[in-house]
């Protein structure tokens, strides 16, 4: 069985090598002739073109069948996120009171995030809905419509709209920070059973909330009105305007982290998932330090 | 044959519990991920690795068996007292007992003997039994009398002998030692898997180290390209593919031991199938292994008896009176006698006690003329003569059972020439004629013509012994002789061979068509080795040996151009003075060889200059000398019946019928399960593509993972392990036994073909199918394929929680994710669809599926229920365990990749359509594989 290969030389080992680089005697590139070399190229040229043009007609008859305007499947939607704003790398919102730099950055965020709710830019493109009611607009001869949106009034966020004089703004600046709420965007959802709904915000450890102290929900009792629901899709509800919840902390400690969960009180909601931590409910880290 | 994909996987599992660490480290949020990752990676290096091992120790197992079954025991004399004894419990200087029947102990000189003979064949390859006395007779430990060896057989006498060496140190153990000294390299199969490993390797590891950096420069995190690292290593190694060689290996070990092969080391299935040249004994592998009268001399004419395994009649013309005369002595003038409670078996199978011609004799008797001993019974024997060496004949003196001839009949049998110089008439027809010059001369063509064939050729006469001068009551006396042995009448000759079994001129022409040369290698006579080598067709009727020729040219021998000859029998003696050159020269030159008066030791130099020539060798043997030749060669046979253990230890294989006919067979095995690998080795590979591309092009298009790693190693070792097993059990595609054994050097297991086949065509093909069904799960729950370009930072930010779809609506982390786990399974869903049309193509690699049937092989289609079936499972079953990663799919997407499941056996039909077309054609060179 032992047959011991023959040891070739490195000098031999190189001219093979050359030679299978180009070989001469044979005129081959790589082992194969100029024509070997053209077949091959052509022939993966066409196959794979063949395969692409396959696939660009696959994803094209794809996007055919698919409705623009609302997924075919929701399933997986079926308890709306929540998010918080400020929006960093984190679910931070922690900040040194007396050093401005600190969360400078915090209140720039909400501005930019709260432009699209000025009351000028809502009263020139939104209507005016009837609260206290799903806001439907359903389609009558043509389908998809252009939907239109209900106003959201920056002002209702009272302290926390960042209407007051700059150096106020969201409160940062006097330690009672605010936090913007929002429910994630889900097409055709009705929360509530018709029933109003409201956030509700606390110590996710009931020990921890006499430290977290008093907090303030805007518009009062975090309620969020039923007419800005539903949402009917980016492409014909397109000034949809989100409603967001503002909660300020009053009071919480000082140098020492809270941890804080904001929850969708909407009837027939479960916020109870425990693999899913931000269905119906959100959870941030509030840190307020002070020299 | 684990060693380097196990290495890779390794990498892998190390890589995995460095980023456990680091991410553990760092505080994020799942890092227990990649620390299961890397534990199941290292349980299937562990798995695979104690799978393979349980399978060798398996077929390693029944050999152990063998030697277990017998416990030899030894009768000693220790304090004036006989005693039982186990024979490994013999020491220098004990005194052992031998009978007839009984395995020497151990390396004894002997101090007493009676009649004592042993067979020898198992350690010098001499067949005939030598007689041992208590006399010195050579220096040669080998040659003088007065030695019997360790594992040789007491034949018939008994003897005393004391013990002069045990063990390791008689000369059994000395050849068992220089056996095991013989280099034990590689089988084919492994050097194929080898190659197949590196090749694989080098794909995994460059497209690894590219992408790493690819990664590294596209400014990923280096944590995050070490993950990347792993997926890539993952997908590129076929994790359930040497457990699934092994498994296929071992089946068709099985499937040869049902054919009298056992199979002892497990690649030596494949060994087999790629042999170009067999190394056949002739004593019972290709002969009958027992003396059978062949042809009969009578009435001036040959006849030629059946030789058959199984004889019943003789179907030679009996009705001359000469006939019946012969028969008489060839009945009485035999000491051969059937072991008796035997009656129910046929002649052949019989138990005789005998020496071989007498039992060829009486057996002959036997059929031809029925009941012998009542024939014997009624023709009672008033004196014998037994042969002897001096006589050359056997005599013995019968009343007859003839009431009305009161006359004493004398048989005689012997040499012919000593019984043709006691004749003086000879029987023709029935009547007695006197023996003239030219019935002299038309028995010594016979004699010759018998002899030439290489039969032992026994003449016979009788004579009836006068009433007058041999009364009833006359007192013969074998010692004084004192009754004629001479003026006999000749009757005629029977000439005796060891036949060759009837399937081996089949089996030989096999090898011949399957471009197999068979040498047979032989202690015997070479005119006799030369006649069985022409009757199985080793010599083939045409072809003329160097003498042959010189013969018919009626020129020297030394002036004939040996190129012409086809054929060689080469001489022991000659081969002993032949230089390797000149060996080299026969082995090349002649086509049909046979080596004939060769001891075992020169079996090893034939071995040798075999695979100077760069053949694969089988070799087989029985006796304990042939051990280094079985080891020697690249797949050693020994036989199951007639091996010694020694041998059996030696050998790769074992036949257990003796029978070379199941070598052929074994070869068509060894062949087919190569064709076969091949075809199990695509079908794995291909899928590693549809594995790996998922990263490459979520690496660089940073779309969410298609794939997940746990998901792959869910397919290699889930649903692929049994259809890959299934191909196993395929059928040839054409008749294998008809085309040359595979060139070692240019025939890989694994060629550029199968893996450009298989990774650039059809992996690509079953990438894009499972892409499409990806994009579709997607696109229907929300997000289009422009959409997810470019996502992945975001997409897998748990801090983001508001991701938004091609719909504006928002998703939340865990929603991501989940529906990233129905993207792994609907791409693992369309993985395995496309494989089920995979399966279906590697059936067959150049003809139609519809040539070869689609449902010939069922265990084809046990594969591909088991894989859809499995597919269930994990997709509805374990789809809500979690770190599983697999959800509850919707039924349409199991559908999206049938049409190019479809695609994939049109385009390959397409293939292999033009393969069959046109042979030898660029497509043909760059397709088939």
């Amino acid at each position: 069985m032992a047959r011991d290969k023959q040891k070739r030389s490195c000098g031999q080992v190189l001219a093979e090598w050359r030679a299978f680089v180009w070989d001469p005697r044979s005129r081959q590139v790589l082992g194969r002739t100029a024509t070997s070399w053209g077949l091959i190229l052509l022939f993966y040229l066409l196959f794979y073109g063949f395969l692409a043009g396959l696939f660009a007609l696959t994803m094209w008859v794809l996007l055919q069948t698919v409705d623009p305007h609302v997924p075919k499947y929701q399933d997986r939607l079926a308890t709306p996120g929540m998010m918080i704003r400020p929006r960093t790398e984190t679910l931070d919102v922690a900040f040194n009171v007396s050093a401005a730099e600190t969360w400078q950055h915090y209140v720039r965020l909400l501005h930019d995030f709260l432009e699209p709710y000025n009351d000028s830019v809502q009263a020139a493109r939104n209507a005016a809905c009837r609260p206290g009611r799903y806001h439907e607009q359903p389609d009558e001869a043509v389908p998809n419509v252009p939907k239109r949106a209900c106003r959201f009034a920056r002002s209702a966020l009272g302290p926390c709209a960042g209407l007051g004089p700059p150096g106020t703004a969201f409160g940062y600046a006097a330690g009672r920070p605010c936090v913007l709420l929002k429910v994630n965007r889900v097409i055709n959802y009705f929360p509530g059973e018709n029933k109003s709904i409201n956030v509700v915000c606390a110590a996710k450890r009931e020990e921890d909330a006499a430290r977290l102290g008093e907090m303030a929900m805007f518009p009062p009792n975090g309620t969020i009105d039923l007419m800005y629901f539903p949402y009917y899709g980016k492409r014909v509800h397109v000034n949809y305007t989100q409603p967001v919840v503002a909660v300020q902390f009053l009071n919480a400690t000082a140098n020492e982290d809270h941890h804080v969960e904001c929850r969708l009180n909407a009837a027939g909601l479960r916020a109870d998932d425990e693999r899913d931590k931000f269905a119906g409910r959100v959870a941030f880290r509030l840190r307020i330090n002070r020299d | 044959m684990v060693g380097g994909f196990s290495i890779l996987l390794w990498i892998g599992a190390a890589f995995s519990w460095i980023s456990f660490g680091i991410q553990f480290a760092q505080g994020a949020e799942s890092p227990f991920d990649n620390l299961y990752l890397g534990v199941v990676l290292a349980l299937v290096v562990i798995l695979t690795g104690i799978f393979a091992y349980y399978q060798e120790a398996k077929s390693t197992n029944i050999m152990a068996s063998f030697s277990k079954m017998i416990p030899q025991q030894a009768l000693v004399i220790r304090d004036a007292e006989k005693k039982e004894l186990p024979a490994d419990q013999l020491v220098v200087g004990d005194i052992v007992e031998i009978k007839g029947g009984d395995r020497i102990p151990a390396d004894i000189r002997l101090i007493f003997t009676q009649g004592c003979k042993v067979d020898n064949s198992s350690l010098t390859g001499e067949s005939e039994p030598q007689s041992r006395s208590c006399d010195f007779t050579h220096e040669n430990p080998l040659e003088t009398r007065n030695i019997a060896f360790y594992s040789t057989t007491c034949v018939e006498g008994t003897a005393t002998g004391i013990v002069i060496n045990t063990g390791d140190r008689t000369i059994i153990g000395r050849i068992a030692s220089l056996a095991s000294g013989v280099g034990n390299g590689k089988t084919p199969i492994a050097i194929e898997i080898e190659h197949f490993v590196y090749l694989v390797a080098g794909v995994a590891i460059s497209i690894g180290v590219l992408f790493f950096i690819i990664s590294v420069s596209m400014r990923y995190k280096i944590l995050d390209s070490i993950i990347f690292l792993i997926g890539i290593i993952v997908a590129n190694v076929p994790e359930g593919l040497l457990a699934t060689v092994t498994v296929s290996l071992s089946l068709t070990a099985k499937r040869m031991a049902k054919k009298n092969c056992l199979v002892k080391n497990l690649e030596a299935v494949e060994t087999l199938g790629s042999t170009s040249i067999i190394c056949s004994d002739k004593t019972g592998t290709l002969t009958q292994n027992r003396m059978t009268v062949a042809h009969l001399w009578f009435d001036d004419q040959i006849y030629s008896a059946d030789t058959s395994e199984d004889q019943t009649t003789q179907p030679f013309d009996q009705s001359s009176q000469t006939w019946t005369a012969l028969s008489k002595i060839v009945t009485l003038c035999n000491r051969a006698e059937f072991r008796p409670g035997q009656e129910n078996l046929p002649v052949m199978k019989r138990v005789v006690v005998g020496d071989a011609s007498e039992t060829a004799l009486l057996k002959f008797a036997e059929v031809v003329l029925g009941d012998v001993m009542d024939i014997r019974a009624r023709n009672k024997k008033v004196a014998e003569i037994p042969f002897n060496s001096t006589n050359k004949f056997q005599l013995s003196i019968h009343e007859t059972d003839d009431r009305n001839d009161k006359r004493f009949l004398l048989v005689m049998k012997g040499a012919p020439e000593r019984i043709l110089e006691r004749c003086s008439t000879i029987m023709i027809n029935g009547k007695e004629e006197p023996l003239d010059s030219e019935k002299a001369e038309a028995f010594q063509t016979a004699y010759m013509e018998l002899g030439g064939m290489g039969e032992r050729v026994l003449g016979f006469c009788h004579l009836y012994l006068p009433e007058n001068e041999f009364p009833d009551t006359y007192p013969f006396d074998t010692d004084s002789m004192n009754f004629p042995t001479s003026n006999l009448c000749f009757v005629g000759l029977l000439s005796m061979i060891d036949p060759p079994r009837s399937t081996v001129p089949d089996a030989v022409s096999k090898c011949r068509s399957a471009g197999i040369k068979v040498i047979m290698v032989t202690g015997d006579h070479p005119i006799t080795a030369k006649a069985i080598a022409k009757s199985v067709g080793i010599i083939s009727a045409t072809s003329e040996t160097v003498e042959d020729m010189a013969k018919r040219l009626n020129v020297p021998v030394e002036r004939v151009d040996r190129r012409q000859a086809t054929a060689a029998v080469v001489n022991g003696m000659e081969l002993k003075d032949m230089s390797l050159q000149q060996l080299d020269e026969v082995l090349c030159n002649h086509s049909e060889i046979v080596f004939a008066r060769t001891s075992p030791q020169q079996k090893l130099i034939i071995v040798e200059g075999c695979q100077r020539q760069g053949a694969v060798v089988a070799v087989t043997g029985d006796g304990v000398n042939d051990s280094p030749a079985l080891k020697k060669a690249d797949i050693g046979i020994a036989m199951g019946i007639a091996g010694s253990d020694a041998a059996k230890n030696a050998a790769d294989m074992v036949l257990l019928d003796d029978n070379f006919a199941s070598i052929v067979t074994g070869v068509e095995e060894g062949r087919l399960i190569f064709d076969n690998l091949k075809k199990t080795i695509a079908y794995t590979l291909t899928k590693n593509i549809a594995e790996l591309c998922p990263f490459l092009i979520y690496i660089i298009a940073s779309i969410p993972m298609p794939i997940g790693t746990i998901t792959i190693l869910f397919i290699d070792l889930g649903t692929d392990i049994i259809p890959s097993v299934a191909l196993a059990y395929e059928k040839a595609e054409s008749d294998i036994m008809n085309r040359r054994p595979r060139n070692k050097s240019k025939d890989r297991l694994v060629n550029e073909q199968l893996a450009v086949y298989s990774y650039l065509h059809i992996g690509i093909m079953q990438s894009v199918g499972a892409f499409v069904t990806y994009f579709t799960v997607y696109a229907e729950q929300g997000f289009l394929p422009t959409t997810l370009l470019g996502v992945r930072v975001n997409w897998e930010s748990n801090a983001i929680n508001d991701f938004e779809d091609s719909y504006g609506q928002e998703w939340t982390k865990y929603q991501r994710t989940y529906l990233q786990w129905t993207g792994y399974t609907a791409f693992f869903v369309s993985i395995t669809i496309q494989q089920v049309a995979d399966l279906i193509i590697r059936k067959t690699r150049r003809n139609s599926i519809f040539q070869q049937g689609l449902f010939r092989n069922k265990v084809i289609w046990v594969g591909i229920f088991s894989q859809i079936g499995i597919a269930l499972i994990l997709t509805y079953g374990l789809g809500h365990v979690t770190a599983l990663n697999f959800t509850p799919l919707r039924f349409q997407y199991w559908f999206v990749a049938v049409p190019f499941a479809i695609l994939i056996w049109v385009y390959d039909e397409v293939r292999k359509l033009f393969i069959r077309r046109y042979p030898g054609s660029w497509w043909d060179k760059n397709m088939y594989y």
